[in-house]
Protein backbone atom coordinates (compact mmCIF):
# COMPACT_ATOMS: atom_id res chain seq x y z
CA UNK A 1 0.00 0.00 0.00
CA UNK A 2 1.46 3.36 -0.95
CA UNK A 3 -1.14 5.20 1.04
CA UNK A 4 0.87 5.20 4.26
CA UNK A 5 3.77 7.01 2.68
CA UNK A 6 2.32 10.50 2.99
CA UNK A 7 2.53 10.90 6.72
CA UNK A 8 -1.19 10.89 7.37
CA UNK A 9 -1.58 11.46 11.08
CA UNK A 10 -3.93 9.08 12.80
CA UNK A 11 -5.27 10.91 15.82
CA UNK A 12 -6.81 7.89 17.44
CA UNK A 13 -8.26 4.60 16.39
CA UNK A 14 -11.12 2.57 17.64
CA UNK A 15 -14.88 2.51 17.59
CA UNK A 16 -16.55 5.86 17.95
CA UNK A 17 -13.28 7.78 18.03
CA UNK A 18 -12.42 10.02 15.13
CA UNK A 19 -9.55 8.53 13.16
CA UNK A 20 -8.42 10.80 10.35
CA UNK A 21 -11.75 12.26 9.29
CA UNK A 22 -10.15 14.64 6.76
CA UNK A 23 -8.54 11.69 5.04
CA UNK A 24 -11.87 9.94 5.29
CA UNK A 25 -13.58 12.88 3.63
CA UNK A 26 -11.22 12.58 0.67
CA UNK A 27 -11.67 8.80 0.46
CA UNK A 28 -15.45 9.22 0.72
CA UNK A 29 -15.52 11.23 -2.49
CA UNK A 30 -14.96 7.91 -4.26
CA UNK A 31 -18.07 6.48 -2.57
CA UNK A 32 -20.26 9.36 -3.75
CA UNK A 33 -20.07 8.19 -7.36
CA UNK A 34 -22.39 5.28 -6.58
CA UNK A 35 -23.77 6.00 -3.10
CA UNK A 36 -24.73 9.63 -3.63
CA UNK A 37 -28.42 9.40 -4.44
CA UNK A 38 -30.50 9.22 -1.30
CA UNK A 39 -33.59 7.59 -2.75
CA UNK A 40 -34.88 5.10 -0.20
CA UNK A 41 -35.52 2.34 -2.73
CA UNK A 42 -32.11 2.62 -4.39
CA UNK A 43 -30.29 -0.69 -4.53
CA UNK A 44 -27.08 1.08 -3.57
CA UNK A 45 -27.67 2.38 -0.02
CA UNK A 46 -26.78 5.88 1.17
CA UNK A 47 -23.79 5.67 3.53
CA UNK A 48 -24.19 8.36 6.20
CA UNK A 49 -26.96 6.27 7.72
CA UNK A 50 -24.43 3.67 8.85
CA UNK A 51 -22.69 3.66 12.23
CA UNK A 52 -18.91 3.47 12.68
CA UNK A 53 -18.84 -0.19 13.71
CA UNK A 54 -21.19 -1.20 10.90
CA UNK A 55 -19.04 0.47 8.27
CA UNK A 56 -15.79 -1.01 9.56
CA UNK A 57 -17.31 -4.48 9.74
CA UNK A 58 -18.89 -4.22 6.29
CA UNK A 59 -15.75 -2.97 4.56
CA UNK A 60 -13.58 -5.61 6.23
CA UNK A 61 -16.05 -8.33 5.24
CA UNK A 62 -15.99 -7.13 1.64
CA UNK A 63 -12.20 -7.01 1.74
CA UNK A 64 -12.02 -10.58 3.01
CA UNK A 65 -14.60 -11.71 0.45
CA UNK A 66 -17.10 -12.93 3.04
CA UNK A 67 -19.70 -10.37 1.98
CA UNK A 68 -20.84 -10.61 -1.66
CA UNK A 69 -20.65 -7.98 -4.38
CA UNK A 70 -17.63 -7.88 -6.68
CA UNK A 71 -17.67 -4.07 -6.94
CA UNK A 72 -17.42 -3.57 -3.19
CA UNK A 73 -14.95 -6.43 -2.78
CA UNK A 74 -12.71 -4.74 -5.32
CA UNK A 75 -13.12 -1.32 -3.68
CA UNK A 76 -12.44 -2.71 -0.20
CA UNK A 77 -9.27 -4.49 -1.29
CA UNK A 78 -7.83 -1.05 -2.06
CA UNK A 79 -8.35 0.02 1.57
CA UNK A 80 -5.98 -0.63 4.47
CA UNK A 81 -7.22 -0.58 8.08
CA UNK A 82 -6.34 3.13 8.35
CA UNK A 83 -8.44 3.93 5.27
CA UNK A 84 -11.39 1.90 6.54
CA UNK A 85 -11.26 3.62 9.93
CA UNK A 86 -10.91 7.05 8.32
CA UNK A 87 -13.96 6.39 6.16
CA UNK A 88 -15.97 5.11 9.10
CA UNK A 89 -14.97 8.15 11.17
CA UNK A 90 -16.03 10.47 8.39
CA UNK A 91 -19.38 8.84 7.66
CA UNK A 92 -20.36 8.26 11.27
CA UNK A 93 -19.66 11.94 11.92
CA UNK A 94 -22.10 12.91 9.19
CA UNK A 95 -25.23 11.41 10.65
CA UNK B 1 -21.28 41.17 -14.70
CA UNK B 2 -18.96 38.46 -13.66
CA UNK B 3 -17.99 39.81 -10.27
CA UNK B 4 -19.61 41.63 -7.44
CA UNK B 5 -17.32 44.38 -6.20
CA UNK B 6 -18.81 44.47 -2.74
CA UNK B 7 -18.44 40.84 -1.86
CA UNK B 8 -15.86 39.61 -4.27
CA UNK B 9 -18.13 36.63 -4.84
CA UNK B 10 -18.65 35.48 -8.36
CA UNK B 11 -22.21 35.64 -9.55
CA UNK B 12 -23.85 33.96 -12.51
CA UNK B 13 -24.19 35.71 -15.81
CA UNK B 14 -26.31 35.07 -18.81
CA UNK B 15 -24.94 34.79 -22.33
CA UNK B 16 -26.22 38.30 -23.05
CA UNK B 17 -24.62 39.76 -19.95
CA UNK B 18 -21.45 37.87 -20.65
CA UNK B 19 -21.23 39.26 -24.16
CA UNK B 20 -21.79 42.78 -22.86
CA UNK B 21 -18.87 42.47 -20.51
CA UNK B 22 -16.64 41.21 -23.29
CA UNK B 23 -13.09 42.39 -23.18
CA UNK B 24 -13.21 43.45 -19.58
CA UNK B 25 -13.32 40.02 -18.09
CA UNK B 26 -9.64 39.32 -17.57
CA UNK B 27 -9.10 42.78 -16.17
CA UNK B 28 -12.11 42.61 -13.89
CA UNK B 29 -10.96 39.39 -12.30
CA UNK B 30 -7.55 40.85 -11.62
CA UNK B 31 -8.75 44.04 -9.95
CA UNK B 32 -11.86 42.99 -8.10
CA UNK B 33 -12.07 43.79 -4.41
CA UNK B 34 -12.09 40.95 -1.91
CA UNK B 35 -13.81 40.45 1.39
CA UNK B 36 -11.72 41.47 4.36
CA UNK B 37 -10.24 38.08 5.32
CA UNK B 38 -9.02 37.57 1.79
CA UNK B 39 -7.87 41.07 0.97
CA UNK B 40 -4.21 40.30 1.54
CA UNK B 41 -4.31 37.35 -0.78
CA UNK B 42 -5.95 37.14 -4.18
CA UNK B 43 -8.37 34.27 -4.64
CA UNK B 44 -6.99 31.41 -6.68
CA UNK B 45 -8.63 31.31 -10.09
CA UNK B 46 -9.47 28.00 -11.72
CA UNK B 47 -10.94 27.71 -15.19
CA UNK B 48 -12.48 24.40 -16.25
CA UNK B 49 -13.12 23.81 -19.96
CA UNK B 50 -15.89 21.31 -20.64
CA UNK B 51 -19.02 20.52 -18.61
CA UNK B 52 -19.20 16.75 -18.99
CA UNK B 53 -18.61 14.01 -16.43
CA UNK B 54 -15.03 15.12 -15.74
CA UNK B 55 -15.20 18.90 -16.04
CA UNK B 56 -18.48 19.41 -14.20
CA UNK B 57 -17.41 17.15 -11.32
CA UNK B 58 -14.10 18.96 -11.02
CA UNK B 59 -15.68 22.43 -11.09
CA UNK B 60 -18.33 21.48 -8.53
CA UNK B 61 -15.84 19.90 -6.12
CA UNK B 62 -13.45 22.84 -6.43
CA UNK B 63 -16.21 25.32 -5.65
CA UNK B 64 -17.84 23.20 -2.96
CA UNK B 65 -14.62 22.34 -1.12
CA UNK B 66 -12.84 25.61 -1.92
CA UNK B 67 -15.34 27.36 0.38
CA UNK B 68 -15.16 30.67 -1.41
CA UNK B 69 -11.37 30.81 -1.50
CA UNK B 70 -11.29 29.62 -5.09
CA UNK B 71 -12.99 31.37 -8.00
CA UNK B 72 -14.13 28.62 -10.34
CA UNK B 73 -15.39 29.24 -13.88
CA UNK B 74 -16.77 26.49 -16.08
CA UNK B 75 -16.59 27.17 -19.81
CA UNK B 76 -19.40 25.22 -21.45
CA UNK B 77 -21.47 26.41 -24.38
CA UNK B 78 -24.35 23.93 -24.04
CA UNK B 79 -26.99 24.87 -21.45
CA UNK B 80 -27.72 21.20 -20.81
CA UNK B 81 -25.55 18.10 -21.00
CA UNK B 82 -26.99 14.90 -22.44
CA UNK B 83 -25.08 11.93 -21.08
CA UNK B 84 -23.69 9.54 -23.65
CA UNK B 85 -23.76 6.93 -20.89
CA UNK B 86 -27.29 5.52 -20.64
CA UNK B 87 -28.13 6.86 -24.12
CA UNK B 88 -28.38 3.22 -25.26
CA UNK B 89 -31.23 2.76 -22.76
CA UNK B 90 -32.96 5.69 -24.44
CA UNK B 91 -32.42 3.98 -27.83
CA UNK B 92 -34.03 0.83 -26.39
CA UNK B 93 -37.06 2.92 -25.41
CA UNK B 94 -36.48 2.33 -21.69
CA UNK B 95 -35.75 5.93 -20.72
CA UNK B 96 -37.05 9.21 -22.00
CA UNK B 97 -34.69 11.81 -23.36
CA UNK B 98 -35.17 14.26 -20.48
CA UNK B 99 -33.97 11.64 -18.01
CA UNK B 100 -30.48 11.67 -19.54
CA UNK B 101 -30.20 15.48 -19.85
CA UNK B 102 -28.80 17.60 -17.01
CA UNK B 103 -28.42 21.33 -16.44
CA UNK B 104 -25.87 23.33 -14.49
CA UNK B 105 -28.04 24.85 -11.75
CA UNK B 106 -26.38 22.58 -9.19
CA UNK B 107 -22.95 23.85 -10.16
CA UNK B 108 -24.07 27.46 -9.90
CA UNK B 109 -25.57 26.71 -6.50
CA UNK B 110 -22.17 25.35 -5.41
CA UNK B 111 -20.57 28.66 -6.49
CA UNK B 112 -19.33 27.78 -9.96
CA UNK B 113 -19.59 30.56 -12.49
CA UNK B 114 -20.74 29.34 -15.88
CA UNK B 115 -19.29 30.94 -19.02
CA UNK B 116 -21.80 29.75 -21.64
CA UNK B 117 -19.41 29.96 -24.53
CA UNK B 118 -16.84 27.96 -26.42
CA UNK B 119 -13.15 28.09 -25.52
CA UNK B 120 -11.10 28.58 -28.68
CA UNK B 121 -7.56 29.05 -27.42
CA UNK B 122 -5.21 28.74 -24.47
CA UNK B 123 -2.12 30.84 -23.80
CA UNK B 124 -0.12 28.87 -21.21
CA UNK B 125 2.41 31.70 -20.77
CA UNK B 126 -0.15 34.44 -20.09
CA UNK B 127 -2.27 31.78 -18.34
CA UNK B 128 -5.40 32.75 -20.18
CA UNK B 129 -8.23 31.10 -22.06
CA UNK B 130 -9.66 32.83 -25.12
CA UNK B 131 -13.38 32.44 -25.69
CA UNK B 132 -15.21 32.77 -28.97
CA UNK B 133 -15.75 36.49 -29.49
CA UNK B 134 -12.32 37.28 -28.06
CA UNK B 135 -13.03 37.45 -24.32
CA UNK B 136 -10.21 36.26 -22.08
CA UNK B 137 -10.35 34.35 -18.82
CA UNK B 138 -7.20 34.29 -16.71
CA UNK B 139 -6.33 31.34 -14.52
CA UNK B 140 -3.94 30.08 -11.89
CA UNK B 141 -4.82 26.51 -12.80
CA UNK B 142 -6.63 25.29 -15.91
CA UNK B 143 -8.56 22.04 -16.24
CA UNK B 144 -9.07 20.81 -19.81
CA UNK B 145 -11.91 18.29 -20.06
CA UNK B 146 -13.29 18.57 -23.59
CA UNK B 147 -14.12 14.89 -24.11
CA UNK B 148 -13.76 13.49 -27.59
CA UNK B 149 -13.83 14.83 -31.10
CA UNK B 150 -14.78 12.53 -33.95
CA UNK B 151 -12.08 11.92 -36.52
CA UNK B 152 -14.23 12.30 -39.61
CA UNK B 153 -11.17 11.97 -41.85
CA UNK B 154 -10.69 8.37 -40.69
CA UNK B 155 -13.54 7.26 -43.00
CA UNK B 156 -13.71 8.46 -46.60
CA UNK B 157 -16.71 10.75 -47.28
CA UNK B 158 -17.74 10.78 -43.60
CA UNK B 159 -18.24 14.31 -42.27
CA UNK B 160 -20.35 16.39 -39.91
CA UNK B 161 -22.90 16.73 -42.75
CA UNK B 162 -22.88 12.98 -43.49
CA UNK B 163 -23.45 12.36 -39.77
CA UNK B 164 -26.87 13.99 -40.16
CA UNK B 165 -27.81 11.06 -42.41
CA UNK B 166 -25.54 8.37 -40.95
CA UNK B 167 -25.33 9.47 -37.29
CA UNK B 168 -22.45 8.59 -34.97
CA UNK B 169 -24.59 9.26 -31.88
CA UNK B 170 -21.37 9.05 -29.87
CA UNK B 171 -21.96 12.43 -28.25
CA UNK B 172 -25.19 12.83 -26.35
CA UNK B 173 -27.83 15.23 -27.69
CA UNK B 174 -29.34 15.75 -31.13
CA UNK B 175 -27.35 12.84 -32.55
CA UNK B 176 -28.87 10.49 -29.97
CA UNK B 177 -32.37 11.64 -30.89
CA UNK B 178 -31.63 11.34 -34.60
CA UNK B 179 -30.62 7.69 -34.33
CA UNK B 180 -33.70 6.88 -32.23
CA UNK B 181 -36.03 8.45 -34.80
CA UNK B 182 -34.28 6.60 -37.66
CA UNK B 183 -34.65 3.29 -35.83
CA UNK B 184 -38.33 4.03 -35.21
CA UNK B 185 -38.88 4.79 -38.90
CA UNK B 186 -36.99 1.72 -40.12
CA UNK B 187 -39.19 -0.98 -41.73
CA UNK B 188 -39.49 -4.46 -40.24
CA UNK B 189 -36.85 -6.57 -41.96
CA UNK B 190 -34.43 -3.66 -42.36
CA UNK B 191 -30.68 -3.74 -41.76
CA UNK B 192 -29.11 -1.65 -39.00
CA UNK B 193 -25.34 -1.28 -39.37
CA UNK B 194 -23.09 -0.11 -36.52
CA UNK B 195 -19.44 0.57 -37.22
CA UNK B 196 -17.25 0.13 -34.13
CA UNK B 197 -14.12 2.30 -34.02
CA UNK B 198 -10.48 1.37 -33.44
CA UNK B 199 -9.02 1.80 -29.94
CA UNK B 200 -8.88 4.07 -28.07
CA UNK B 201 -12.39 5.46 -27.99
CA UNK B 202 -15.10 6.59 -25.57
CA UNK B 203 -16.98 3.76 -23.80
CA UNK B 204 -15.31 0.52 -25.00
CA UNK B 205 -18.42 -1.72 -24.53
CA UNK B 206 -20.74 0.96 -25.95
CA UNK B 207 -21.12 -0.29 -29.54
CA UNK B 208 -21.95 -3.81 -28.34
CA UNK B 209 -24.39 -2.63 -25.67
CA UNK B 210 -26.00 -0.51 -28.37
CA UNK B 211 -26.32 -3.55 -30.67
CA UNK B 212 -27.89 -5.52 -27.80
CA UNK B 213 -30.44 -2.87 -26.85
CA UNK B 214 -31.39 -2.03 -30.43
CA UNK B 215 -31.83 -5.79 -30.93
CA UNK B 216 -34.16 -5.79 -27.93
CA UNK B 217 -36.12 -2.91 -29.47
CA UNK B 218 -36.34 -4.81 -32.78
CA UNK B 219 -37.63 -7.98 -31.09
CA UNK B 220 -40.47 -5.89 -29.66
CA UNK B 221 -41.34 -3.89 -32.77
CA UNK B 222 -39.76 -5.22 -35.99
CA UNK B 223 -38.48 -8.76 -35.35
CA UNK B 224 -37.41 -9.58 -38.91
CA UNK B 225 -34.73 -6.87 -38.79
CA UNK B 226 -30.98 -7.57 -38.65
CA UNK B 227 -27.99 -5.88 -37.08
CA UNK B 228 -24.50 -5.88 -38.59
CA UNK B 229 -21.53 -4.73 -36.52
CA UNK B 230 -18.53 -3.79 -38.65
CA UNK B 231 -15.58 -3.63 -36.29
CA UNK B 232 -12.10 -2.20 -36.76
CA UNK B 233 -10.96 -4.53 -33.95
CA UNK B 234 -10.58 -8.31 -33.66
CA UNK B 235 -11.94 -8.50 -30.10
CA UNK B 236 -13.88 -6.24 -27.75
CA UNK B 237 -14.77 -5.44 -24.16
CA UNK B 238 -16.96 -7.98 -22.32
CA UNK B 239 -17.02 -10.03 -25.54
CA UNK B 240 -17.97 -13.40 -24.03
CA UNK B 241 -20.81 -11.78 -22.08
CA UNK B 242 -22.22 -9.98 -25.12
CA UNK B 243 -21.94 -13.05 -27.33
CA UNK B 244 -23.71 -15.15 -24.71
CA UNK B 245 -26.56 -12.62 -24.66
CA UNK B 246 -26.79 -12.42 -28.45
CA UNK B 247 -27.16 -16.22 -28.57
CA UNK B 248 -29.67 -16.27 -25.75
CA UNK B 249 -31.92 -13.35 -26.60
CA UNK B 250 -31.31 -12.33 -30.20
CA UNK B 251 -30.34 -15.53 -32.00
CA UNK B 252 -29.66 -14.91 -35.69
CA UNK B 253 -30.27 -11.18 -35.43
CA UNK B 254 -26.77 -9.81 -34.75
CA UNK B 255 -23.71 -10.45 -36.90
CA UNK B 256 -20.29 -9.19 -35.79
CA UNK B 257 -17.53 -8.81 -38.40
CA UNK B 258 -14.07 -8.34 -36.86
CA UNK B 259 -11.35 -6.30 -38.53
CA UNK B 260 -9.46 -9.38 -39.66
CA UNK B 261 -12.51 -10.55 -41.66
CA UNK B 262 -13.36 -7.27 -43.34
CA UNK B 263 -14.87 -5.26 -40.48
CA UNK B 264 -12.72 -2.16 -40.93
CA UNK B 265 -14.67 0.62 -42.67
CA UNK B 266 -12.96 2.49 -45.51
CA UNK B 267 -15.72 4.73 -46.86
CA UNK B 268 -19.40 5.59 -46.66
CA UNK B 269 -21.91 6.90 -49.20
CA UNK B 270 -24.82 8.73 -47.59
CA UNK B 271 -26.80 8.88 -50.87
CA UNK B 272 -26.78 5.13 -51.46
CA UNK B 273 -26.67 4.42 -47.68
CA UNK B 274 -23.72 2.14 -48.30
CA UNK B 275 -20.71 1.34 -46.15
CA UNK B 276 -17.62 -0.09 -47.85
CA UNK B 277 -15.03 -2.09 -45.94
CA UNK B 278 -11.28 -1.91 -46.43
CA UNK B 279 -11.57 -5.31 -48.13
CA UNK B 280 -14.06 -3.85 -50.66
CA UNK B 281 -17.28 -5.40 -49.29
CA UNK B 282 -20.27 -3.08 -49.77
CA UNK B 283 -23.08 -3.12 -47.20
CA UNK B 284 -26.36 -1.35 -47.86
CA UNK B 285 -27.98 -0.17 -44.62
CA UNK B 286 -31.48 1.02 -43.76
CA UNK B 287 -30.04 2.76 -40.72
CA UNK B 288 -26.28 3.37 -40.44
CA UNK B 289 -24.68 4.27 -37.12
CA UNK B 290 -21.16 5.25 -38.16
CA UNK B 291 -18.86 5.66 -35.16
CA UNK B 292 -15.50 6.84 -36.45
CA UNK B 293 -12.07 6.90 -34.80
CA UNK B 294 -11.74 9.52 -32.07
CA UNK B 295 -9.29 11.99 -30.58
CA UNK B 296 -9.14 14.55 -27.77
CA UNK B 297 -11.55 17.49 -28.13
CA UNK B 298 -10.43 20.40 -30.30
CA UNK B 299 -9.37 22.77 -27.52
CA UNK B 300 -6.80 20.22 -26.28
CA UNK B 301 -5.19 20.44 -29.72
CA UNK B 302 -5.36 24.25 -29.72
CA UNK B 303 -3.70 24.30 -26.30
CA UNK B 304 -0.83 22.14 -27.51
CA UNK B 305 -1.61 19.32 -25.09
CA UNK B 306 -1.90 16.38 -27.50
CA UNK B 307 0.69 13.89 -28.70
CA UNK B 308 1.01 12.48 -32.23
CA UNK B 309 -1.93 10.15 -31.63
CA UNK B 310 -4.27 13.05 -30.83
CA UNK B 311 -4.64 12.41 -27.07
CA UNK B 312 -3.13 14.17 -24.03
CA UNK B 313 -0.22 12.65 -22.07
CA UNK B 314 -0.64 13.18 -18.31
CA UNK B 315 1.31 12.64 -15.11
CA UNK B 316 -0.31 9.57 -13.49
CA UNK B 317 -0.18 10.90 -9.92
CA UNK B 318 -2.22 14.03 -10.65
CA UNK B 319 -3.59 14.11 -14.24
CA UNK B 320 -1.36 17.14 -14.79
CA UNK B 321 -0.47 17.71 -18.44
CA UNK B 322 3.03 16.36 -19.04
CA UNK B 323 4.11 19.53 -20.83
CA UNK B 324 2.26 22.22 -18.78
CA UNK B 325 2.58 22.45 -15.01
CA UNK B 326 -0.51 24.65 -14.51
CA UNK B 327 -2.82 22.61 -16.75
CA UNK B 328 -4.61 19.38 -15.93
CA UNK B 329 -6.35 17.13 -18.47
CA UNK B 330 -8.98 14.67 -17.41
CA UNK B 331 -11.61 12.38 -18.82
CA UNK B 332 -11.75 11.01 -22.34
CA UNK B 333 -9.15 13.47 -23.69
CA UNK B 334 -6.39 12.16 -21.39
CA UNK B 335 -4.17 9.14 -21.91
CA UNK B 336 -5.12 7.28 -18.74
CA UNK B 337 -5.05 3.75 -20.17
CA UNK B 338 -5.65 1.15 -18.78
CA UNK B 339 -8.49 3.26 -17.34
CA UNK B 340 -11.22 3.17 -19.99
CA UNK B 341 -12.63 6.39 -21.40
CA UNK B 342 -15.79 6.41 -19.31
CA UNK B 343 -17.86 8.82 -17.25
CA UNK B 344 -16.90 6.89 -14.11
CA UNK B 345 -13.19 7.28 -14.91
CA UNK B 346 -13.62 11.00 -15.65
CA UNK B 347 -15.56 11.55 -12.43
CA UNK B 348 -12.88 9.70 -10.46
CA UNK B 349 -10.01 11.61 -12.09
CA UNK B 350 -11.83 14.91 -11.50
CA UNK B 351 -11.75 14.41 -7.73
CA UNK B 352 -7.99 13.83 -7.77
CA UNK B 353 -7.53 16.97 -9.87
CA UNK B 354 -9.80 19.05 -7.61
CA UNK B 355 -7.97 17.85 -4.50
CA UNK B 356 -4.57 18.58 -6.08
CA UNK B 357 -5.49 22.06 -7.29
CA UNK B 358 -7.12 22.99 -4.00
CA UNK B 359 -4.00 21.89 -2.17
CA UNK B 360 -1.73 23.89 -4.48
CA UNK B 361 -3.79 27.08 -4.34
CA UNK B 362 -5.09 27.05 -0.77
CA UNK B 363 -2.58 24.92 1.15
CA UNK B 364 -5.20 22.31 2.04
CA UNK B 365 -4.01 18.77 2.70
CA UNK B 366 -2.94 16.63 -0.20
CA UNK B 367 -3.61 12.91 -0.43
CA UNK B 368 -2.37 10.17 -2.75
CA UNK B 369 -4.29 9.82 -6.01
CA UNK B 370 -6.85 7.00 -6.13
CA UNK B 371 -8.72 6.16 -9.28
CA UNK B 372 -11.64 3.85 -9.87
CA UNK B 373 -13.84 2.64 -12.69
CA UNK B 374 -16.94 0.48 -12.70
CA UNK B 375 -18.95 -0.06 -15.85
CA UNK B 376 -22.34 -1.69 -16.24
CA UNK B 377 -23.62 -2.84 -19.65
CA UNK B 378 -27.22 -3.81 -20.34
CA UNK B 379 -27.83 -6.90 -22.46
CA UNK B 380 -31.62 -7.20 -22.13
CA UNK B 381 -34.23 -6.06 -19.61
CA UNK B 382 -33.11 -7.32 -16.20
CA UNK B 383 -29.84 -8.65 -17.58
CA UNK B 384 -26.93 -6.32 -16.89
CA UNK B 385 -23.24 -7.18 -16.55
CA UNK B 386 -20.41 -5.21 -15.02
CA UNK B 387 -16.68 -4.86 -14.76
CA UNK B 388 -14.44 -2.69 -12.65
CA UNK B 389 -11.00 -2.07 -11.21
CA UNK B 390 -9.03 0.14 -8.89
CA UNK B 391 -6.23 2.15 -10.45
CA UNK B 392 -3.02 3.48 -8.94
CA UNK B 393 -0.56 5.95 -10.38
CA UNK B 394 2.59 4.19 -11.57
CA UNK B 395 5.81 5.85 -12.63
CA UNK B 396 4.94 6.23 -16.32
CA UNK B 397 1.31 5.23 -16.48
CA UNK B 398 -1.75 4.48 -14.43
CA UNK B 399 -1.89 0.83 -13.36
CA UNK B 400 -4.86 -1.47 -12.92
CA UNK B 401 -5.32 -3.27 -9.58
CA UNK B 402 -7.86 -5.96 -8.69
CA UNK B 403 -9.99 -5.96 -11.84
CA UNK B 404 -13.19 -8.03 -11.90
CA UNK B 405 -15.78 -8.88 -14.53
CA UNK B 406 -19.18 -10.61 -14.54
CA UNK B 407 -19.13 -14.28 -15.46
CA UNK B 408 -20.83 -16.11 -18.29
CA UNK B 409 -23.73 -18.21 -17.02
CA UNK B 410 -24.46 -16.19 -13.87
CA UNK B 411 -27.88 -16.37 -12.23
CA UNK B 412 -30.72 -14.23 -13.53
CA UNK B 413 -31.13 -12.89 -10.03
CA UNK B 414 -27.59 -11.53 -10.01
CA UNK B 415 -28.03 -9.98 -13.46
CA UNK B 416 -31.28 -8.35 -12.36
CA UNK B 417 -29.58 -6.91 -9.28
CA UNK B 418 -26.87 -5.53 -11.56
CA UNK B 419 -29.54 -3.67 -13.50
CA UNK B 420 -30.96 -2.14 -10.31
CA UNK B 421 -27.42 -1.27 -9.24
CA UNK B 422 -26.73 0.39 -12.60
CA UNK B 423 -29.87 2.52 -12.32
CA UNK B 424 -28.92 3.57 -8.79
CA UNK B 425 -25.41 4.37 -10.05
CA UNK B 426 -26.79 6.56 -12.84
CA UNK B 427 -28.79 8.60 -10.34
CA UNK B 428 -25.81 8.88 -8.01
CA UNK B 429 -23.13 9.78 -10.51
CA UNK B 430 -25.27 12.38 -12.25
CA UNK B 431 -26.03 13.91 -8.83
CA UNK B 432 -22.30 13.81 -8.07
CA UNK B 433 -21.42 15.46 -11.39
CA UNK B 434 -24.17 18.07 -11.66
CA UNK B 435 -25.20 18.60 -8.04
Amino acid sequence: MTLFAVGVMIVARGPGVAADAAYGEYLAQECATCHGADAEDASIPPLPSLRYEELVAALKAYREGTRPNPVMQSVARSLGDAEIEALAAYFSGQS
Amino acid sequence: MMTDEAGGRTVGFSRRQFTRSSGGLGLATATVGFPVPLRSQARGRVVVIGGGAGGATCARYLAKDGQGVLAVTLVEEQPRYTTCFYSNLYLAGWRDFDSIAHGYDGLEAAGVEIAPMRAVGVDPVAKSVRLEGGEMLTYDRLVVAPGIDLDYDSIERYSEQTAEIMPHSWKGGVQTKLLRSQLQAMPNGGLFVITAPPDPYRCPPGPYERASLVAYYFTQTKPKSKILILDAKDSFSKQALFEEAWNTYYKGMIEWVPGEFGGTVASVDPKGMTITSAAGDVHEADVANVVPAQEAGRIAHEAGLVDGGGWCPIVPASMRAQNQSDIFVLGDAAIASPMPKSAFSANSQAKVVAMTIRSELTGSRSFPARYRNTCWSSLAPDDTVKLGANYEPGEDKIESVDPFISKVGESRDMRMKNRQEADAWYDSITADIFG
